[in-house]
């Protein structure tokens, strides 16, 4: 009887994924001829190796691409459906319906492709709902990690971060009594939010302009781009009547249908040719674009504290034994609320013997009703270099004539430390006082929330093999593949050290479970993790407790079922992805435009 | 490859906005500098092998900056220890101790190294602890030593 049930279940779902895979490419049919353009004709860039960038991508991109189309004609009926808009009384304010108008802008923004070179890459191309808005195809996760952008196969060189509860991060600053960075966007802060006081929406100025992401080669060119967009009256309504007032020269879209990085523009980042009064209106617009998609990602589409541990903190849900446990082991045994602080445990104490003064206890009482499990910071947690990465692969010159890594594997990861120095394949650094902490800097990257770290699509519900499960990639660099893994290695890191770099752990180890490879910049590795002591059934239970982090358990998250890929199964979470490792190749030393650049790294980078 | 992929169904709902959340994030204060730290346990060898060394001891939570550093000055003659390792660890404000562990790259082999340990804030203010001066003996190439009694981590199956 079971069996037939799930039969009928199994048809039924097959029958609606039909339907609704009919209904984007319906959907996508639509936008093209909304839009009135194809996607321009380039030639392909392809410096991989073979095995490097996956089987499946080309269809794997063209599948999120009807998925983002589908949303952005959802995010257009929320706006036709926004009623007027009217600003009220000084200062002004979109009265009753201000806060839905913005939000409803920012997400048609996010879901837009003509935002981008080749008019195939939004934002959310690389940040989908179902994957807690980080990267939506599980091949790439389980091999190159960094994304593919709008001009193919130009690609990053960090995973896609999470957008969840990233609008929550303050303004980067340098806290002189804690002595440490806090704040900031991006796994390396370079987005310090020092103009717009928001580091996130600073962060979505970055995406369109990178290279090797949007692509495009001058930030007026998003705006262009945003003139010619079906919502442009929202954004006039919202942001200014004369907003789009800009006289575009004759060959705008020419300039912004070329890459980034291009030879033809040689140094120059403002190839589209503004008086200085239009290019401040244009810069206001991105100022405004911003500001919007921030909004949207701090609303509740995006980080609507709705998972098991706020029902658990509203007293409407208890967690289960093995969820318990794994809490008390994430702020006891495993310290991670050192790091992820989890909003308790704050409480100060009386002195001993009753107490422990200073440093209080658990009281049981939430300090924080809505902790973000963050600690703005950052740390080198001693991952090993990912030769997956395909970054390392970019070392040719592209048909435009841009190489995107000229550095090839002699490319280090440094995150905040190059990012203070201003450095190679990052921002500049807006403040000369910071450039002296550099080298303790190096390899730090950001201290990411652990809320919907766990987060996949409903029909395909966890991370961890066997599944059926969605592949993520976790960290910066995407070495890691399953909760279970990253568990581990912050348990057994230094209990497990070889002097090898992946793909090379000696004959009866195996890597990930036994054998940690050497971290790519060990000078600063951080020492709260490594030897947890952790039993191998407590790392199951705290990752039992991050999945209750994820949101969507007191309110549906949005747009989660739109996911129409493919879920994987079997194997071990344990070993998850070890079949895709390949052998590092001897590396080079650490190139000089990232290890030259002073003030060096102390000690030495090899 | 021994995985199967499973064609799982789907389903598209939508969902209304919802009621927006405050905003707003805040760092916190440092915790209360400890009037006095005290080491507990330690200092001790937790991993010795050709390519690292760890020293770790534990101490009563110094309070202060989260973010502290173990500062471990060793050297082969035990009374000139003229290297100094550090490394950073964020504390636990709620735990009443801290354990701090501080990697060491590029030790000879089959060589003893007397040693110190101390600890202090990330900038640079000391907890005011320091511990006698202690040693250990690396391995030879190709072995490793684990901290005696290993810590209770059982290899993966």
């Amino acid at each position: 009887m079971q069996r037939v049930r799930f039969k009928f279940l199994m048809v039924c779902m097959a029958v609606t994924a039909a339907f609704i895979i009919v209904s984007l490419a319906v959907s996508a049919r639509g936008q093209e001829s909304q839009n009135g353009q194809q996607s321009l004709v380039v030639p392909l860039y392809n410096p991989y190796p073979p095995g490097i960038l996956p089987p499946d991508l080309t269809q794997e991109l063209e599948r999120v691409r009807r998925e983002v189309r589908f949303i952005e004609s959802e995010a257009i009926a929320e706006w036709r459906a926004l009623g007027p808009i009217t600003y009220t009384g000084q200062p002004p304010i979109i009265k009753g319906n201000g806060y839905q108008a913005v939000r409803t802008l920012g997400k048609l923004m996010n879901y837009d492709e003509n935002i981008s070179v080749s008019k195939n890459v939004a934002c959310a191309s690389c940040h989908m709902p179902y994957a807690g808005f980080s990267g939506p195809i599980p091949s790439v996760n389980l091999t190159m990690s960094a994304y593919p952008g709008s001009f193919q196969f130009r690609a990053g060189k960090r995973t896609p971060q999470r957008y969840t509860y990233s609008p929550d991060f303050p303004v980067l600053e340098y806290n002189k009594t804690q002595g440490a960075f806090f704040g900031g966007n991006f796994w390396d802060s370079r987005a310090t939010g020092y103009k717009l006081q928001s580091p996130d929406a600073h962060q979505s100025q970055g995406p369109p302009v990178d290279t090797q992401e949007h692509g495009f080669p001058d930030t007026a060119c998003i705006v262009f781009r945003l003139s010619k967009a079906v919502y442009r009256p929202l954004f006039e309504q919202i942001w200014g009547g004369d907003s789009f007032d800009i006289a575009f020269p004759a060959d705008t879209e020419r300039i912004c249908a070329t890459p980034g990085g291009a030879a033809i523009f040689g140094s120059d980042t403002q190839p589209v040719k503004l008086s200085p009064e239009d290019r401040t209106r244009s810069d206001n617009d991105y100022d405004h674009w911003a500001q919007s998609i921030s909004f949207f990602e701090r609303g509740d589409d995006v980080s609507p504290f709705s998972s098991k541990f706020d029902a658990f903190l509203n007293n409407k849900y208890t967690l289960t034994p093995d969820e318990q446990a794994g809490y008390d082991l994430f702020r006891g045994k495993a310290n991670c609320n050192s790091c992820h602080l989890d909003g308790r445990s704050t409480a100060p104490t009386p002195p001993p013997p009753q107490g422990t003064m200073p440093n209080g206890i658990d009281t049981g009482a939430a300090a924080s009703t809505r902790p973000l499990f963050t600690c703005f910071g950052s740390a080198n947690l001693g991952l090993p270099l990912n030769p997956r990465d395909a970054f390392f692969y970019q070392t040719i010159p592209d048909p435009f004539g841009f190489t995107p890594n000229p550095l090839g594997f002699g490319y280090r990861d440094l995150g905040l430390g190059t990012f203070l120095r201003s450095g190679f394949g990052t921002w500049a650094n807006p403040n000369a006082d910071w450039i002296q902490f550099a080298p303790a800097s190096d390899g730090r990257m950001q201290v990411s929330t652990a809320r919907d770290v766990a987060l996949t699509p409903p029909m395909c519900p966890t991370t961890e093999a066997p599944g059926p499960y969605f592949q993520k990639a976790f960290f910066h660099n995407g070495y890691i593949k399953s909760l279970k893994q990253l568990v581990h290695f912050y348990n057994t890191r230094d209990v497990y050290p070889f002097p090898v770099t992946s793909g090379h752990c000696p004959a009866g180890t195996t890597e990930k479970v036994d054998c940690w490879p050497m971290p790519e910049v060990p000078a600063t590795v951080d020492g709260t993790i490594g030897m947890l002591g952790l039993t191998d059934h407590e790392e199951d239970q705290i990752v039992r407790f991050l999945q209750t982090l994820t949101d969507g358990f007191t309110t549906p998250y949005p747009d989660s079922f739109l996911y129409t890929g493919l879920c994987m199964a079997g194997g071990s979470a344990k070993t998850q992805g070890n079949e895709f490792l390949i052998p590092t190749p001897p590396l080079p030393p650490c190139a000089s435009a990232v290890c030259g650049v002073p003030p060096l790294p102390t000690p030495p980078i090899p | 490859m021994n995985k199967s992929l499973l064609t799982l169904a789907i389903a598209a709902m939508l969902w209304n906005l919802l009621p927006p959340h405050a905003a707003g994030a805040q760092l916190l204060s440092p915790a209360n500098k400890a009037q006095r730290v005290k080491i507990t346990k330690g200092p001790e060898l937790e991993i010795a092998s050709d390519y690292l060394t760890i020293i770790r001891w534990t101490t009563t939570n110094p309070g202060g900056a989260d973010e502290h550093y173990g500062v471990v000055q060793y050297g082969t003659d035990p009374k000139d220890l003229n290297q100094t390792a550090k490394t950073s660890i964020r504390l636990n404000r709620g735990h009443p101790e801290t354990v701090f562990r501080v990697r060491i790259l590029g030790l000879k082999p089959r060589t003893t190294y007397y040693y110190t340990v101390t600890s202090m804030e990330s900038g640079g203010e000391s907890d005011g602890e320091k511990s006698s001066v202690n040693k250990f003996t690396t391995p030879g190439p190709g072995e490793r030593i684990i901290a005696d009694p290993a810590p209770p981590v059982p290899k993966p199956k």
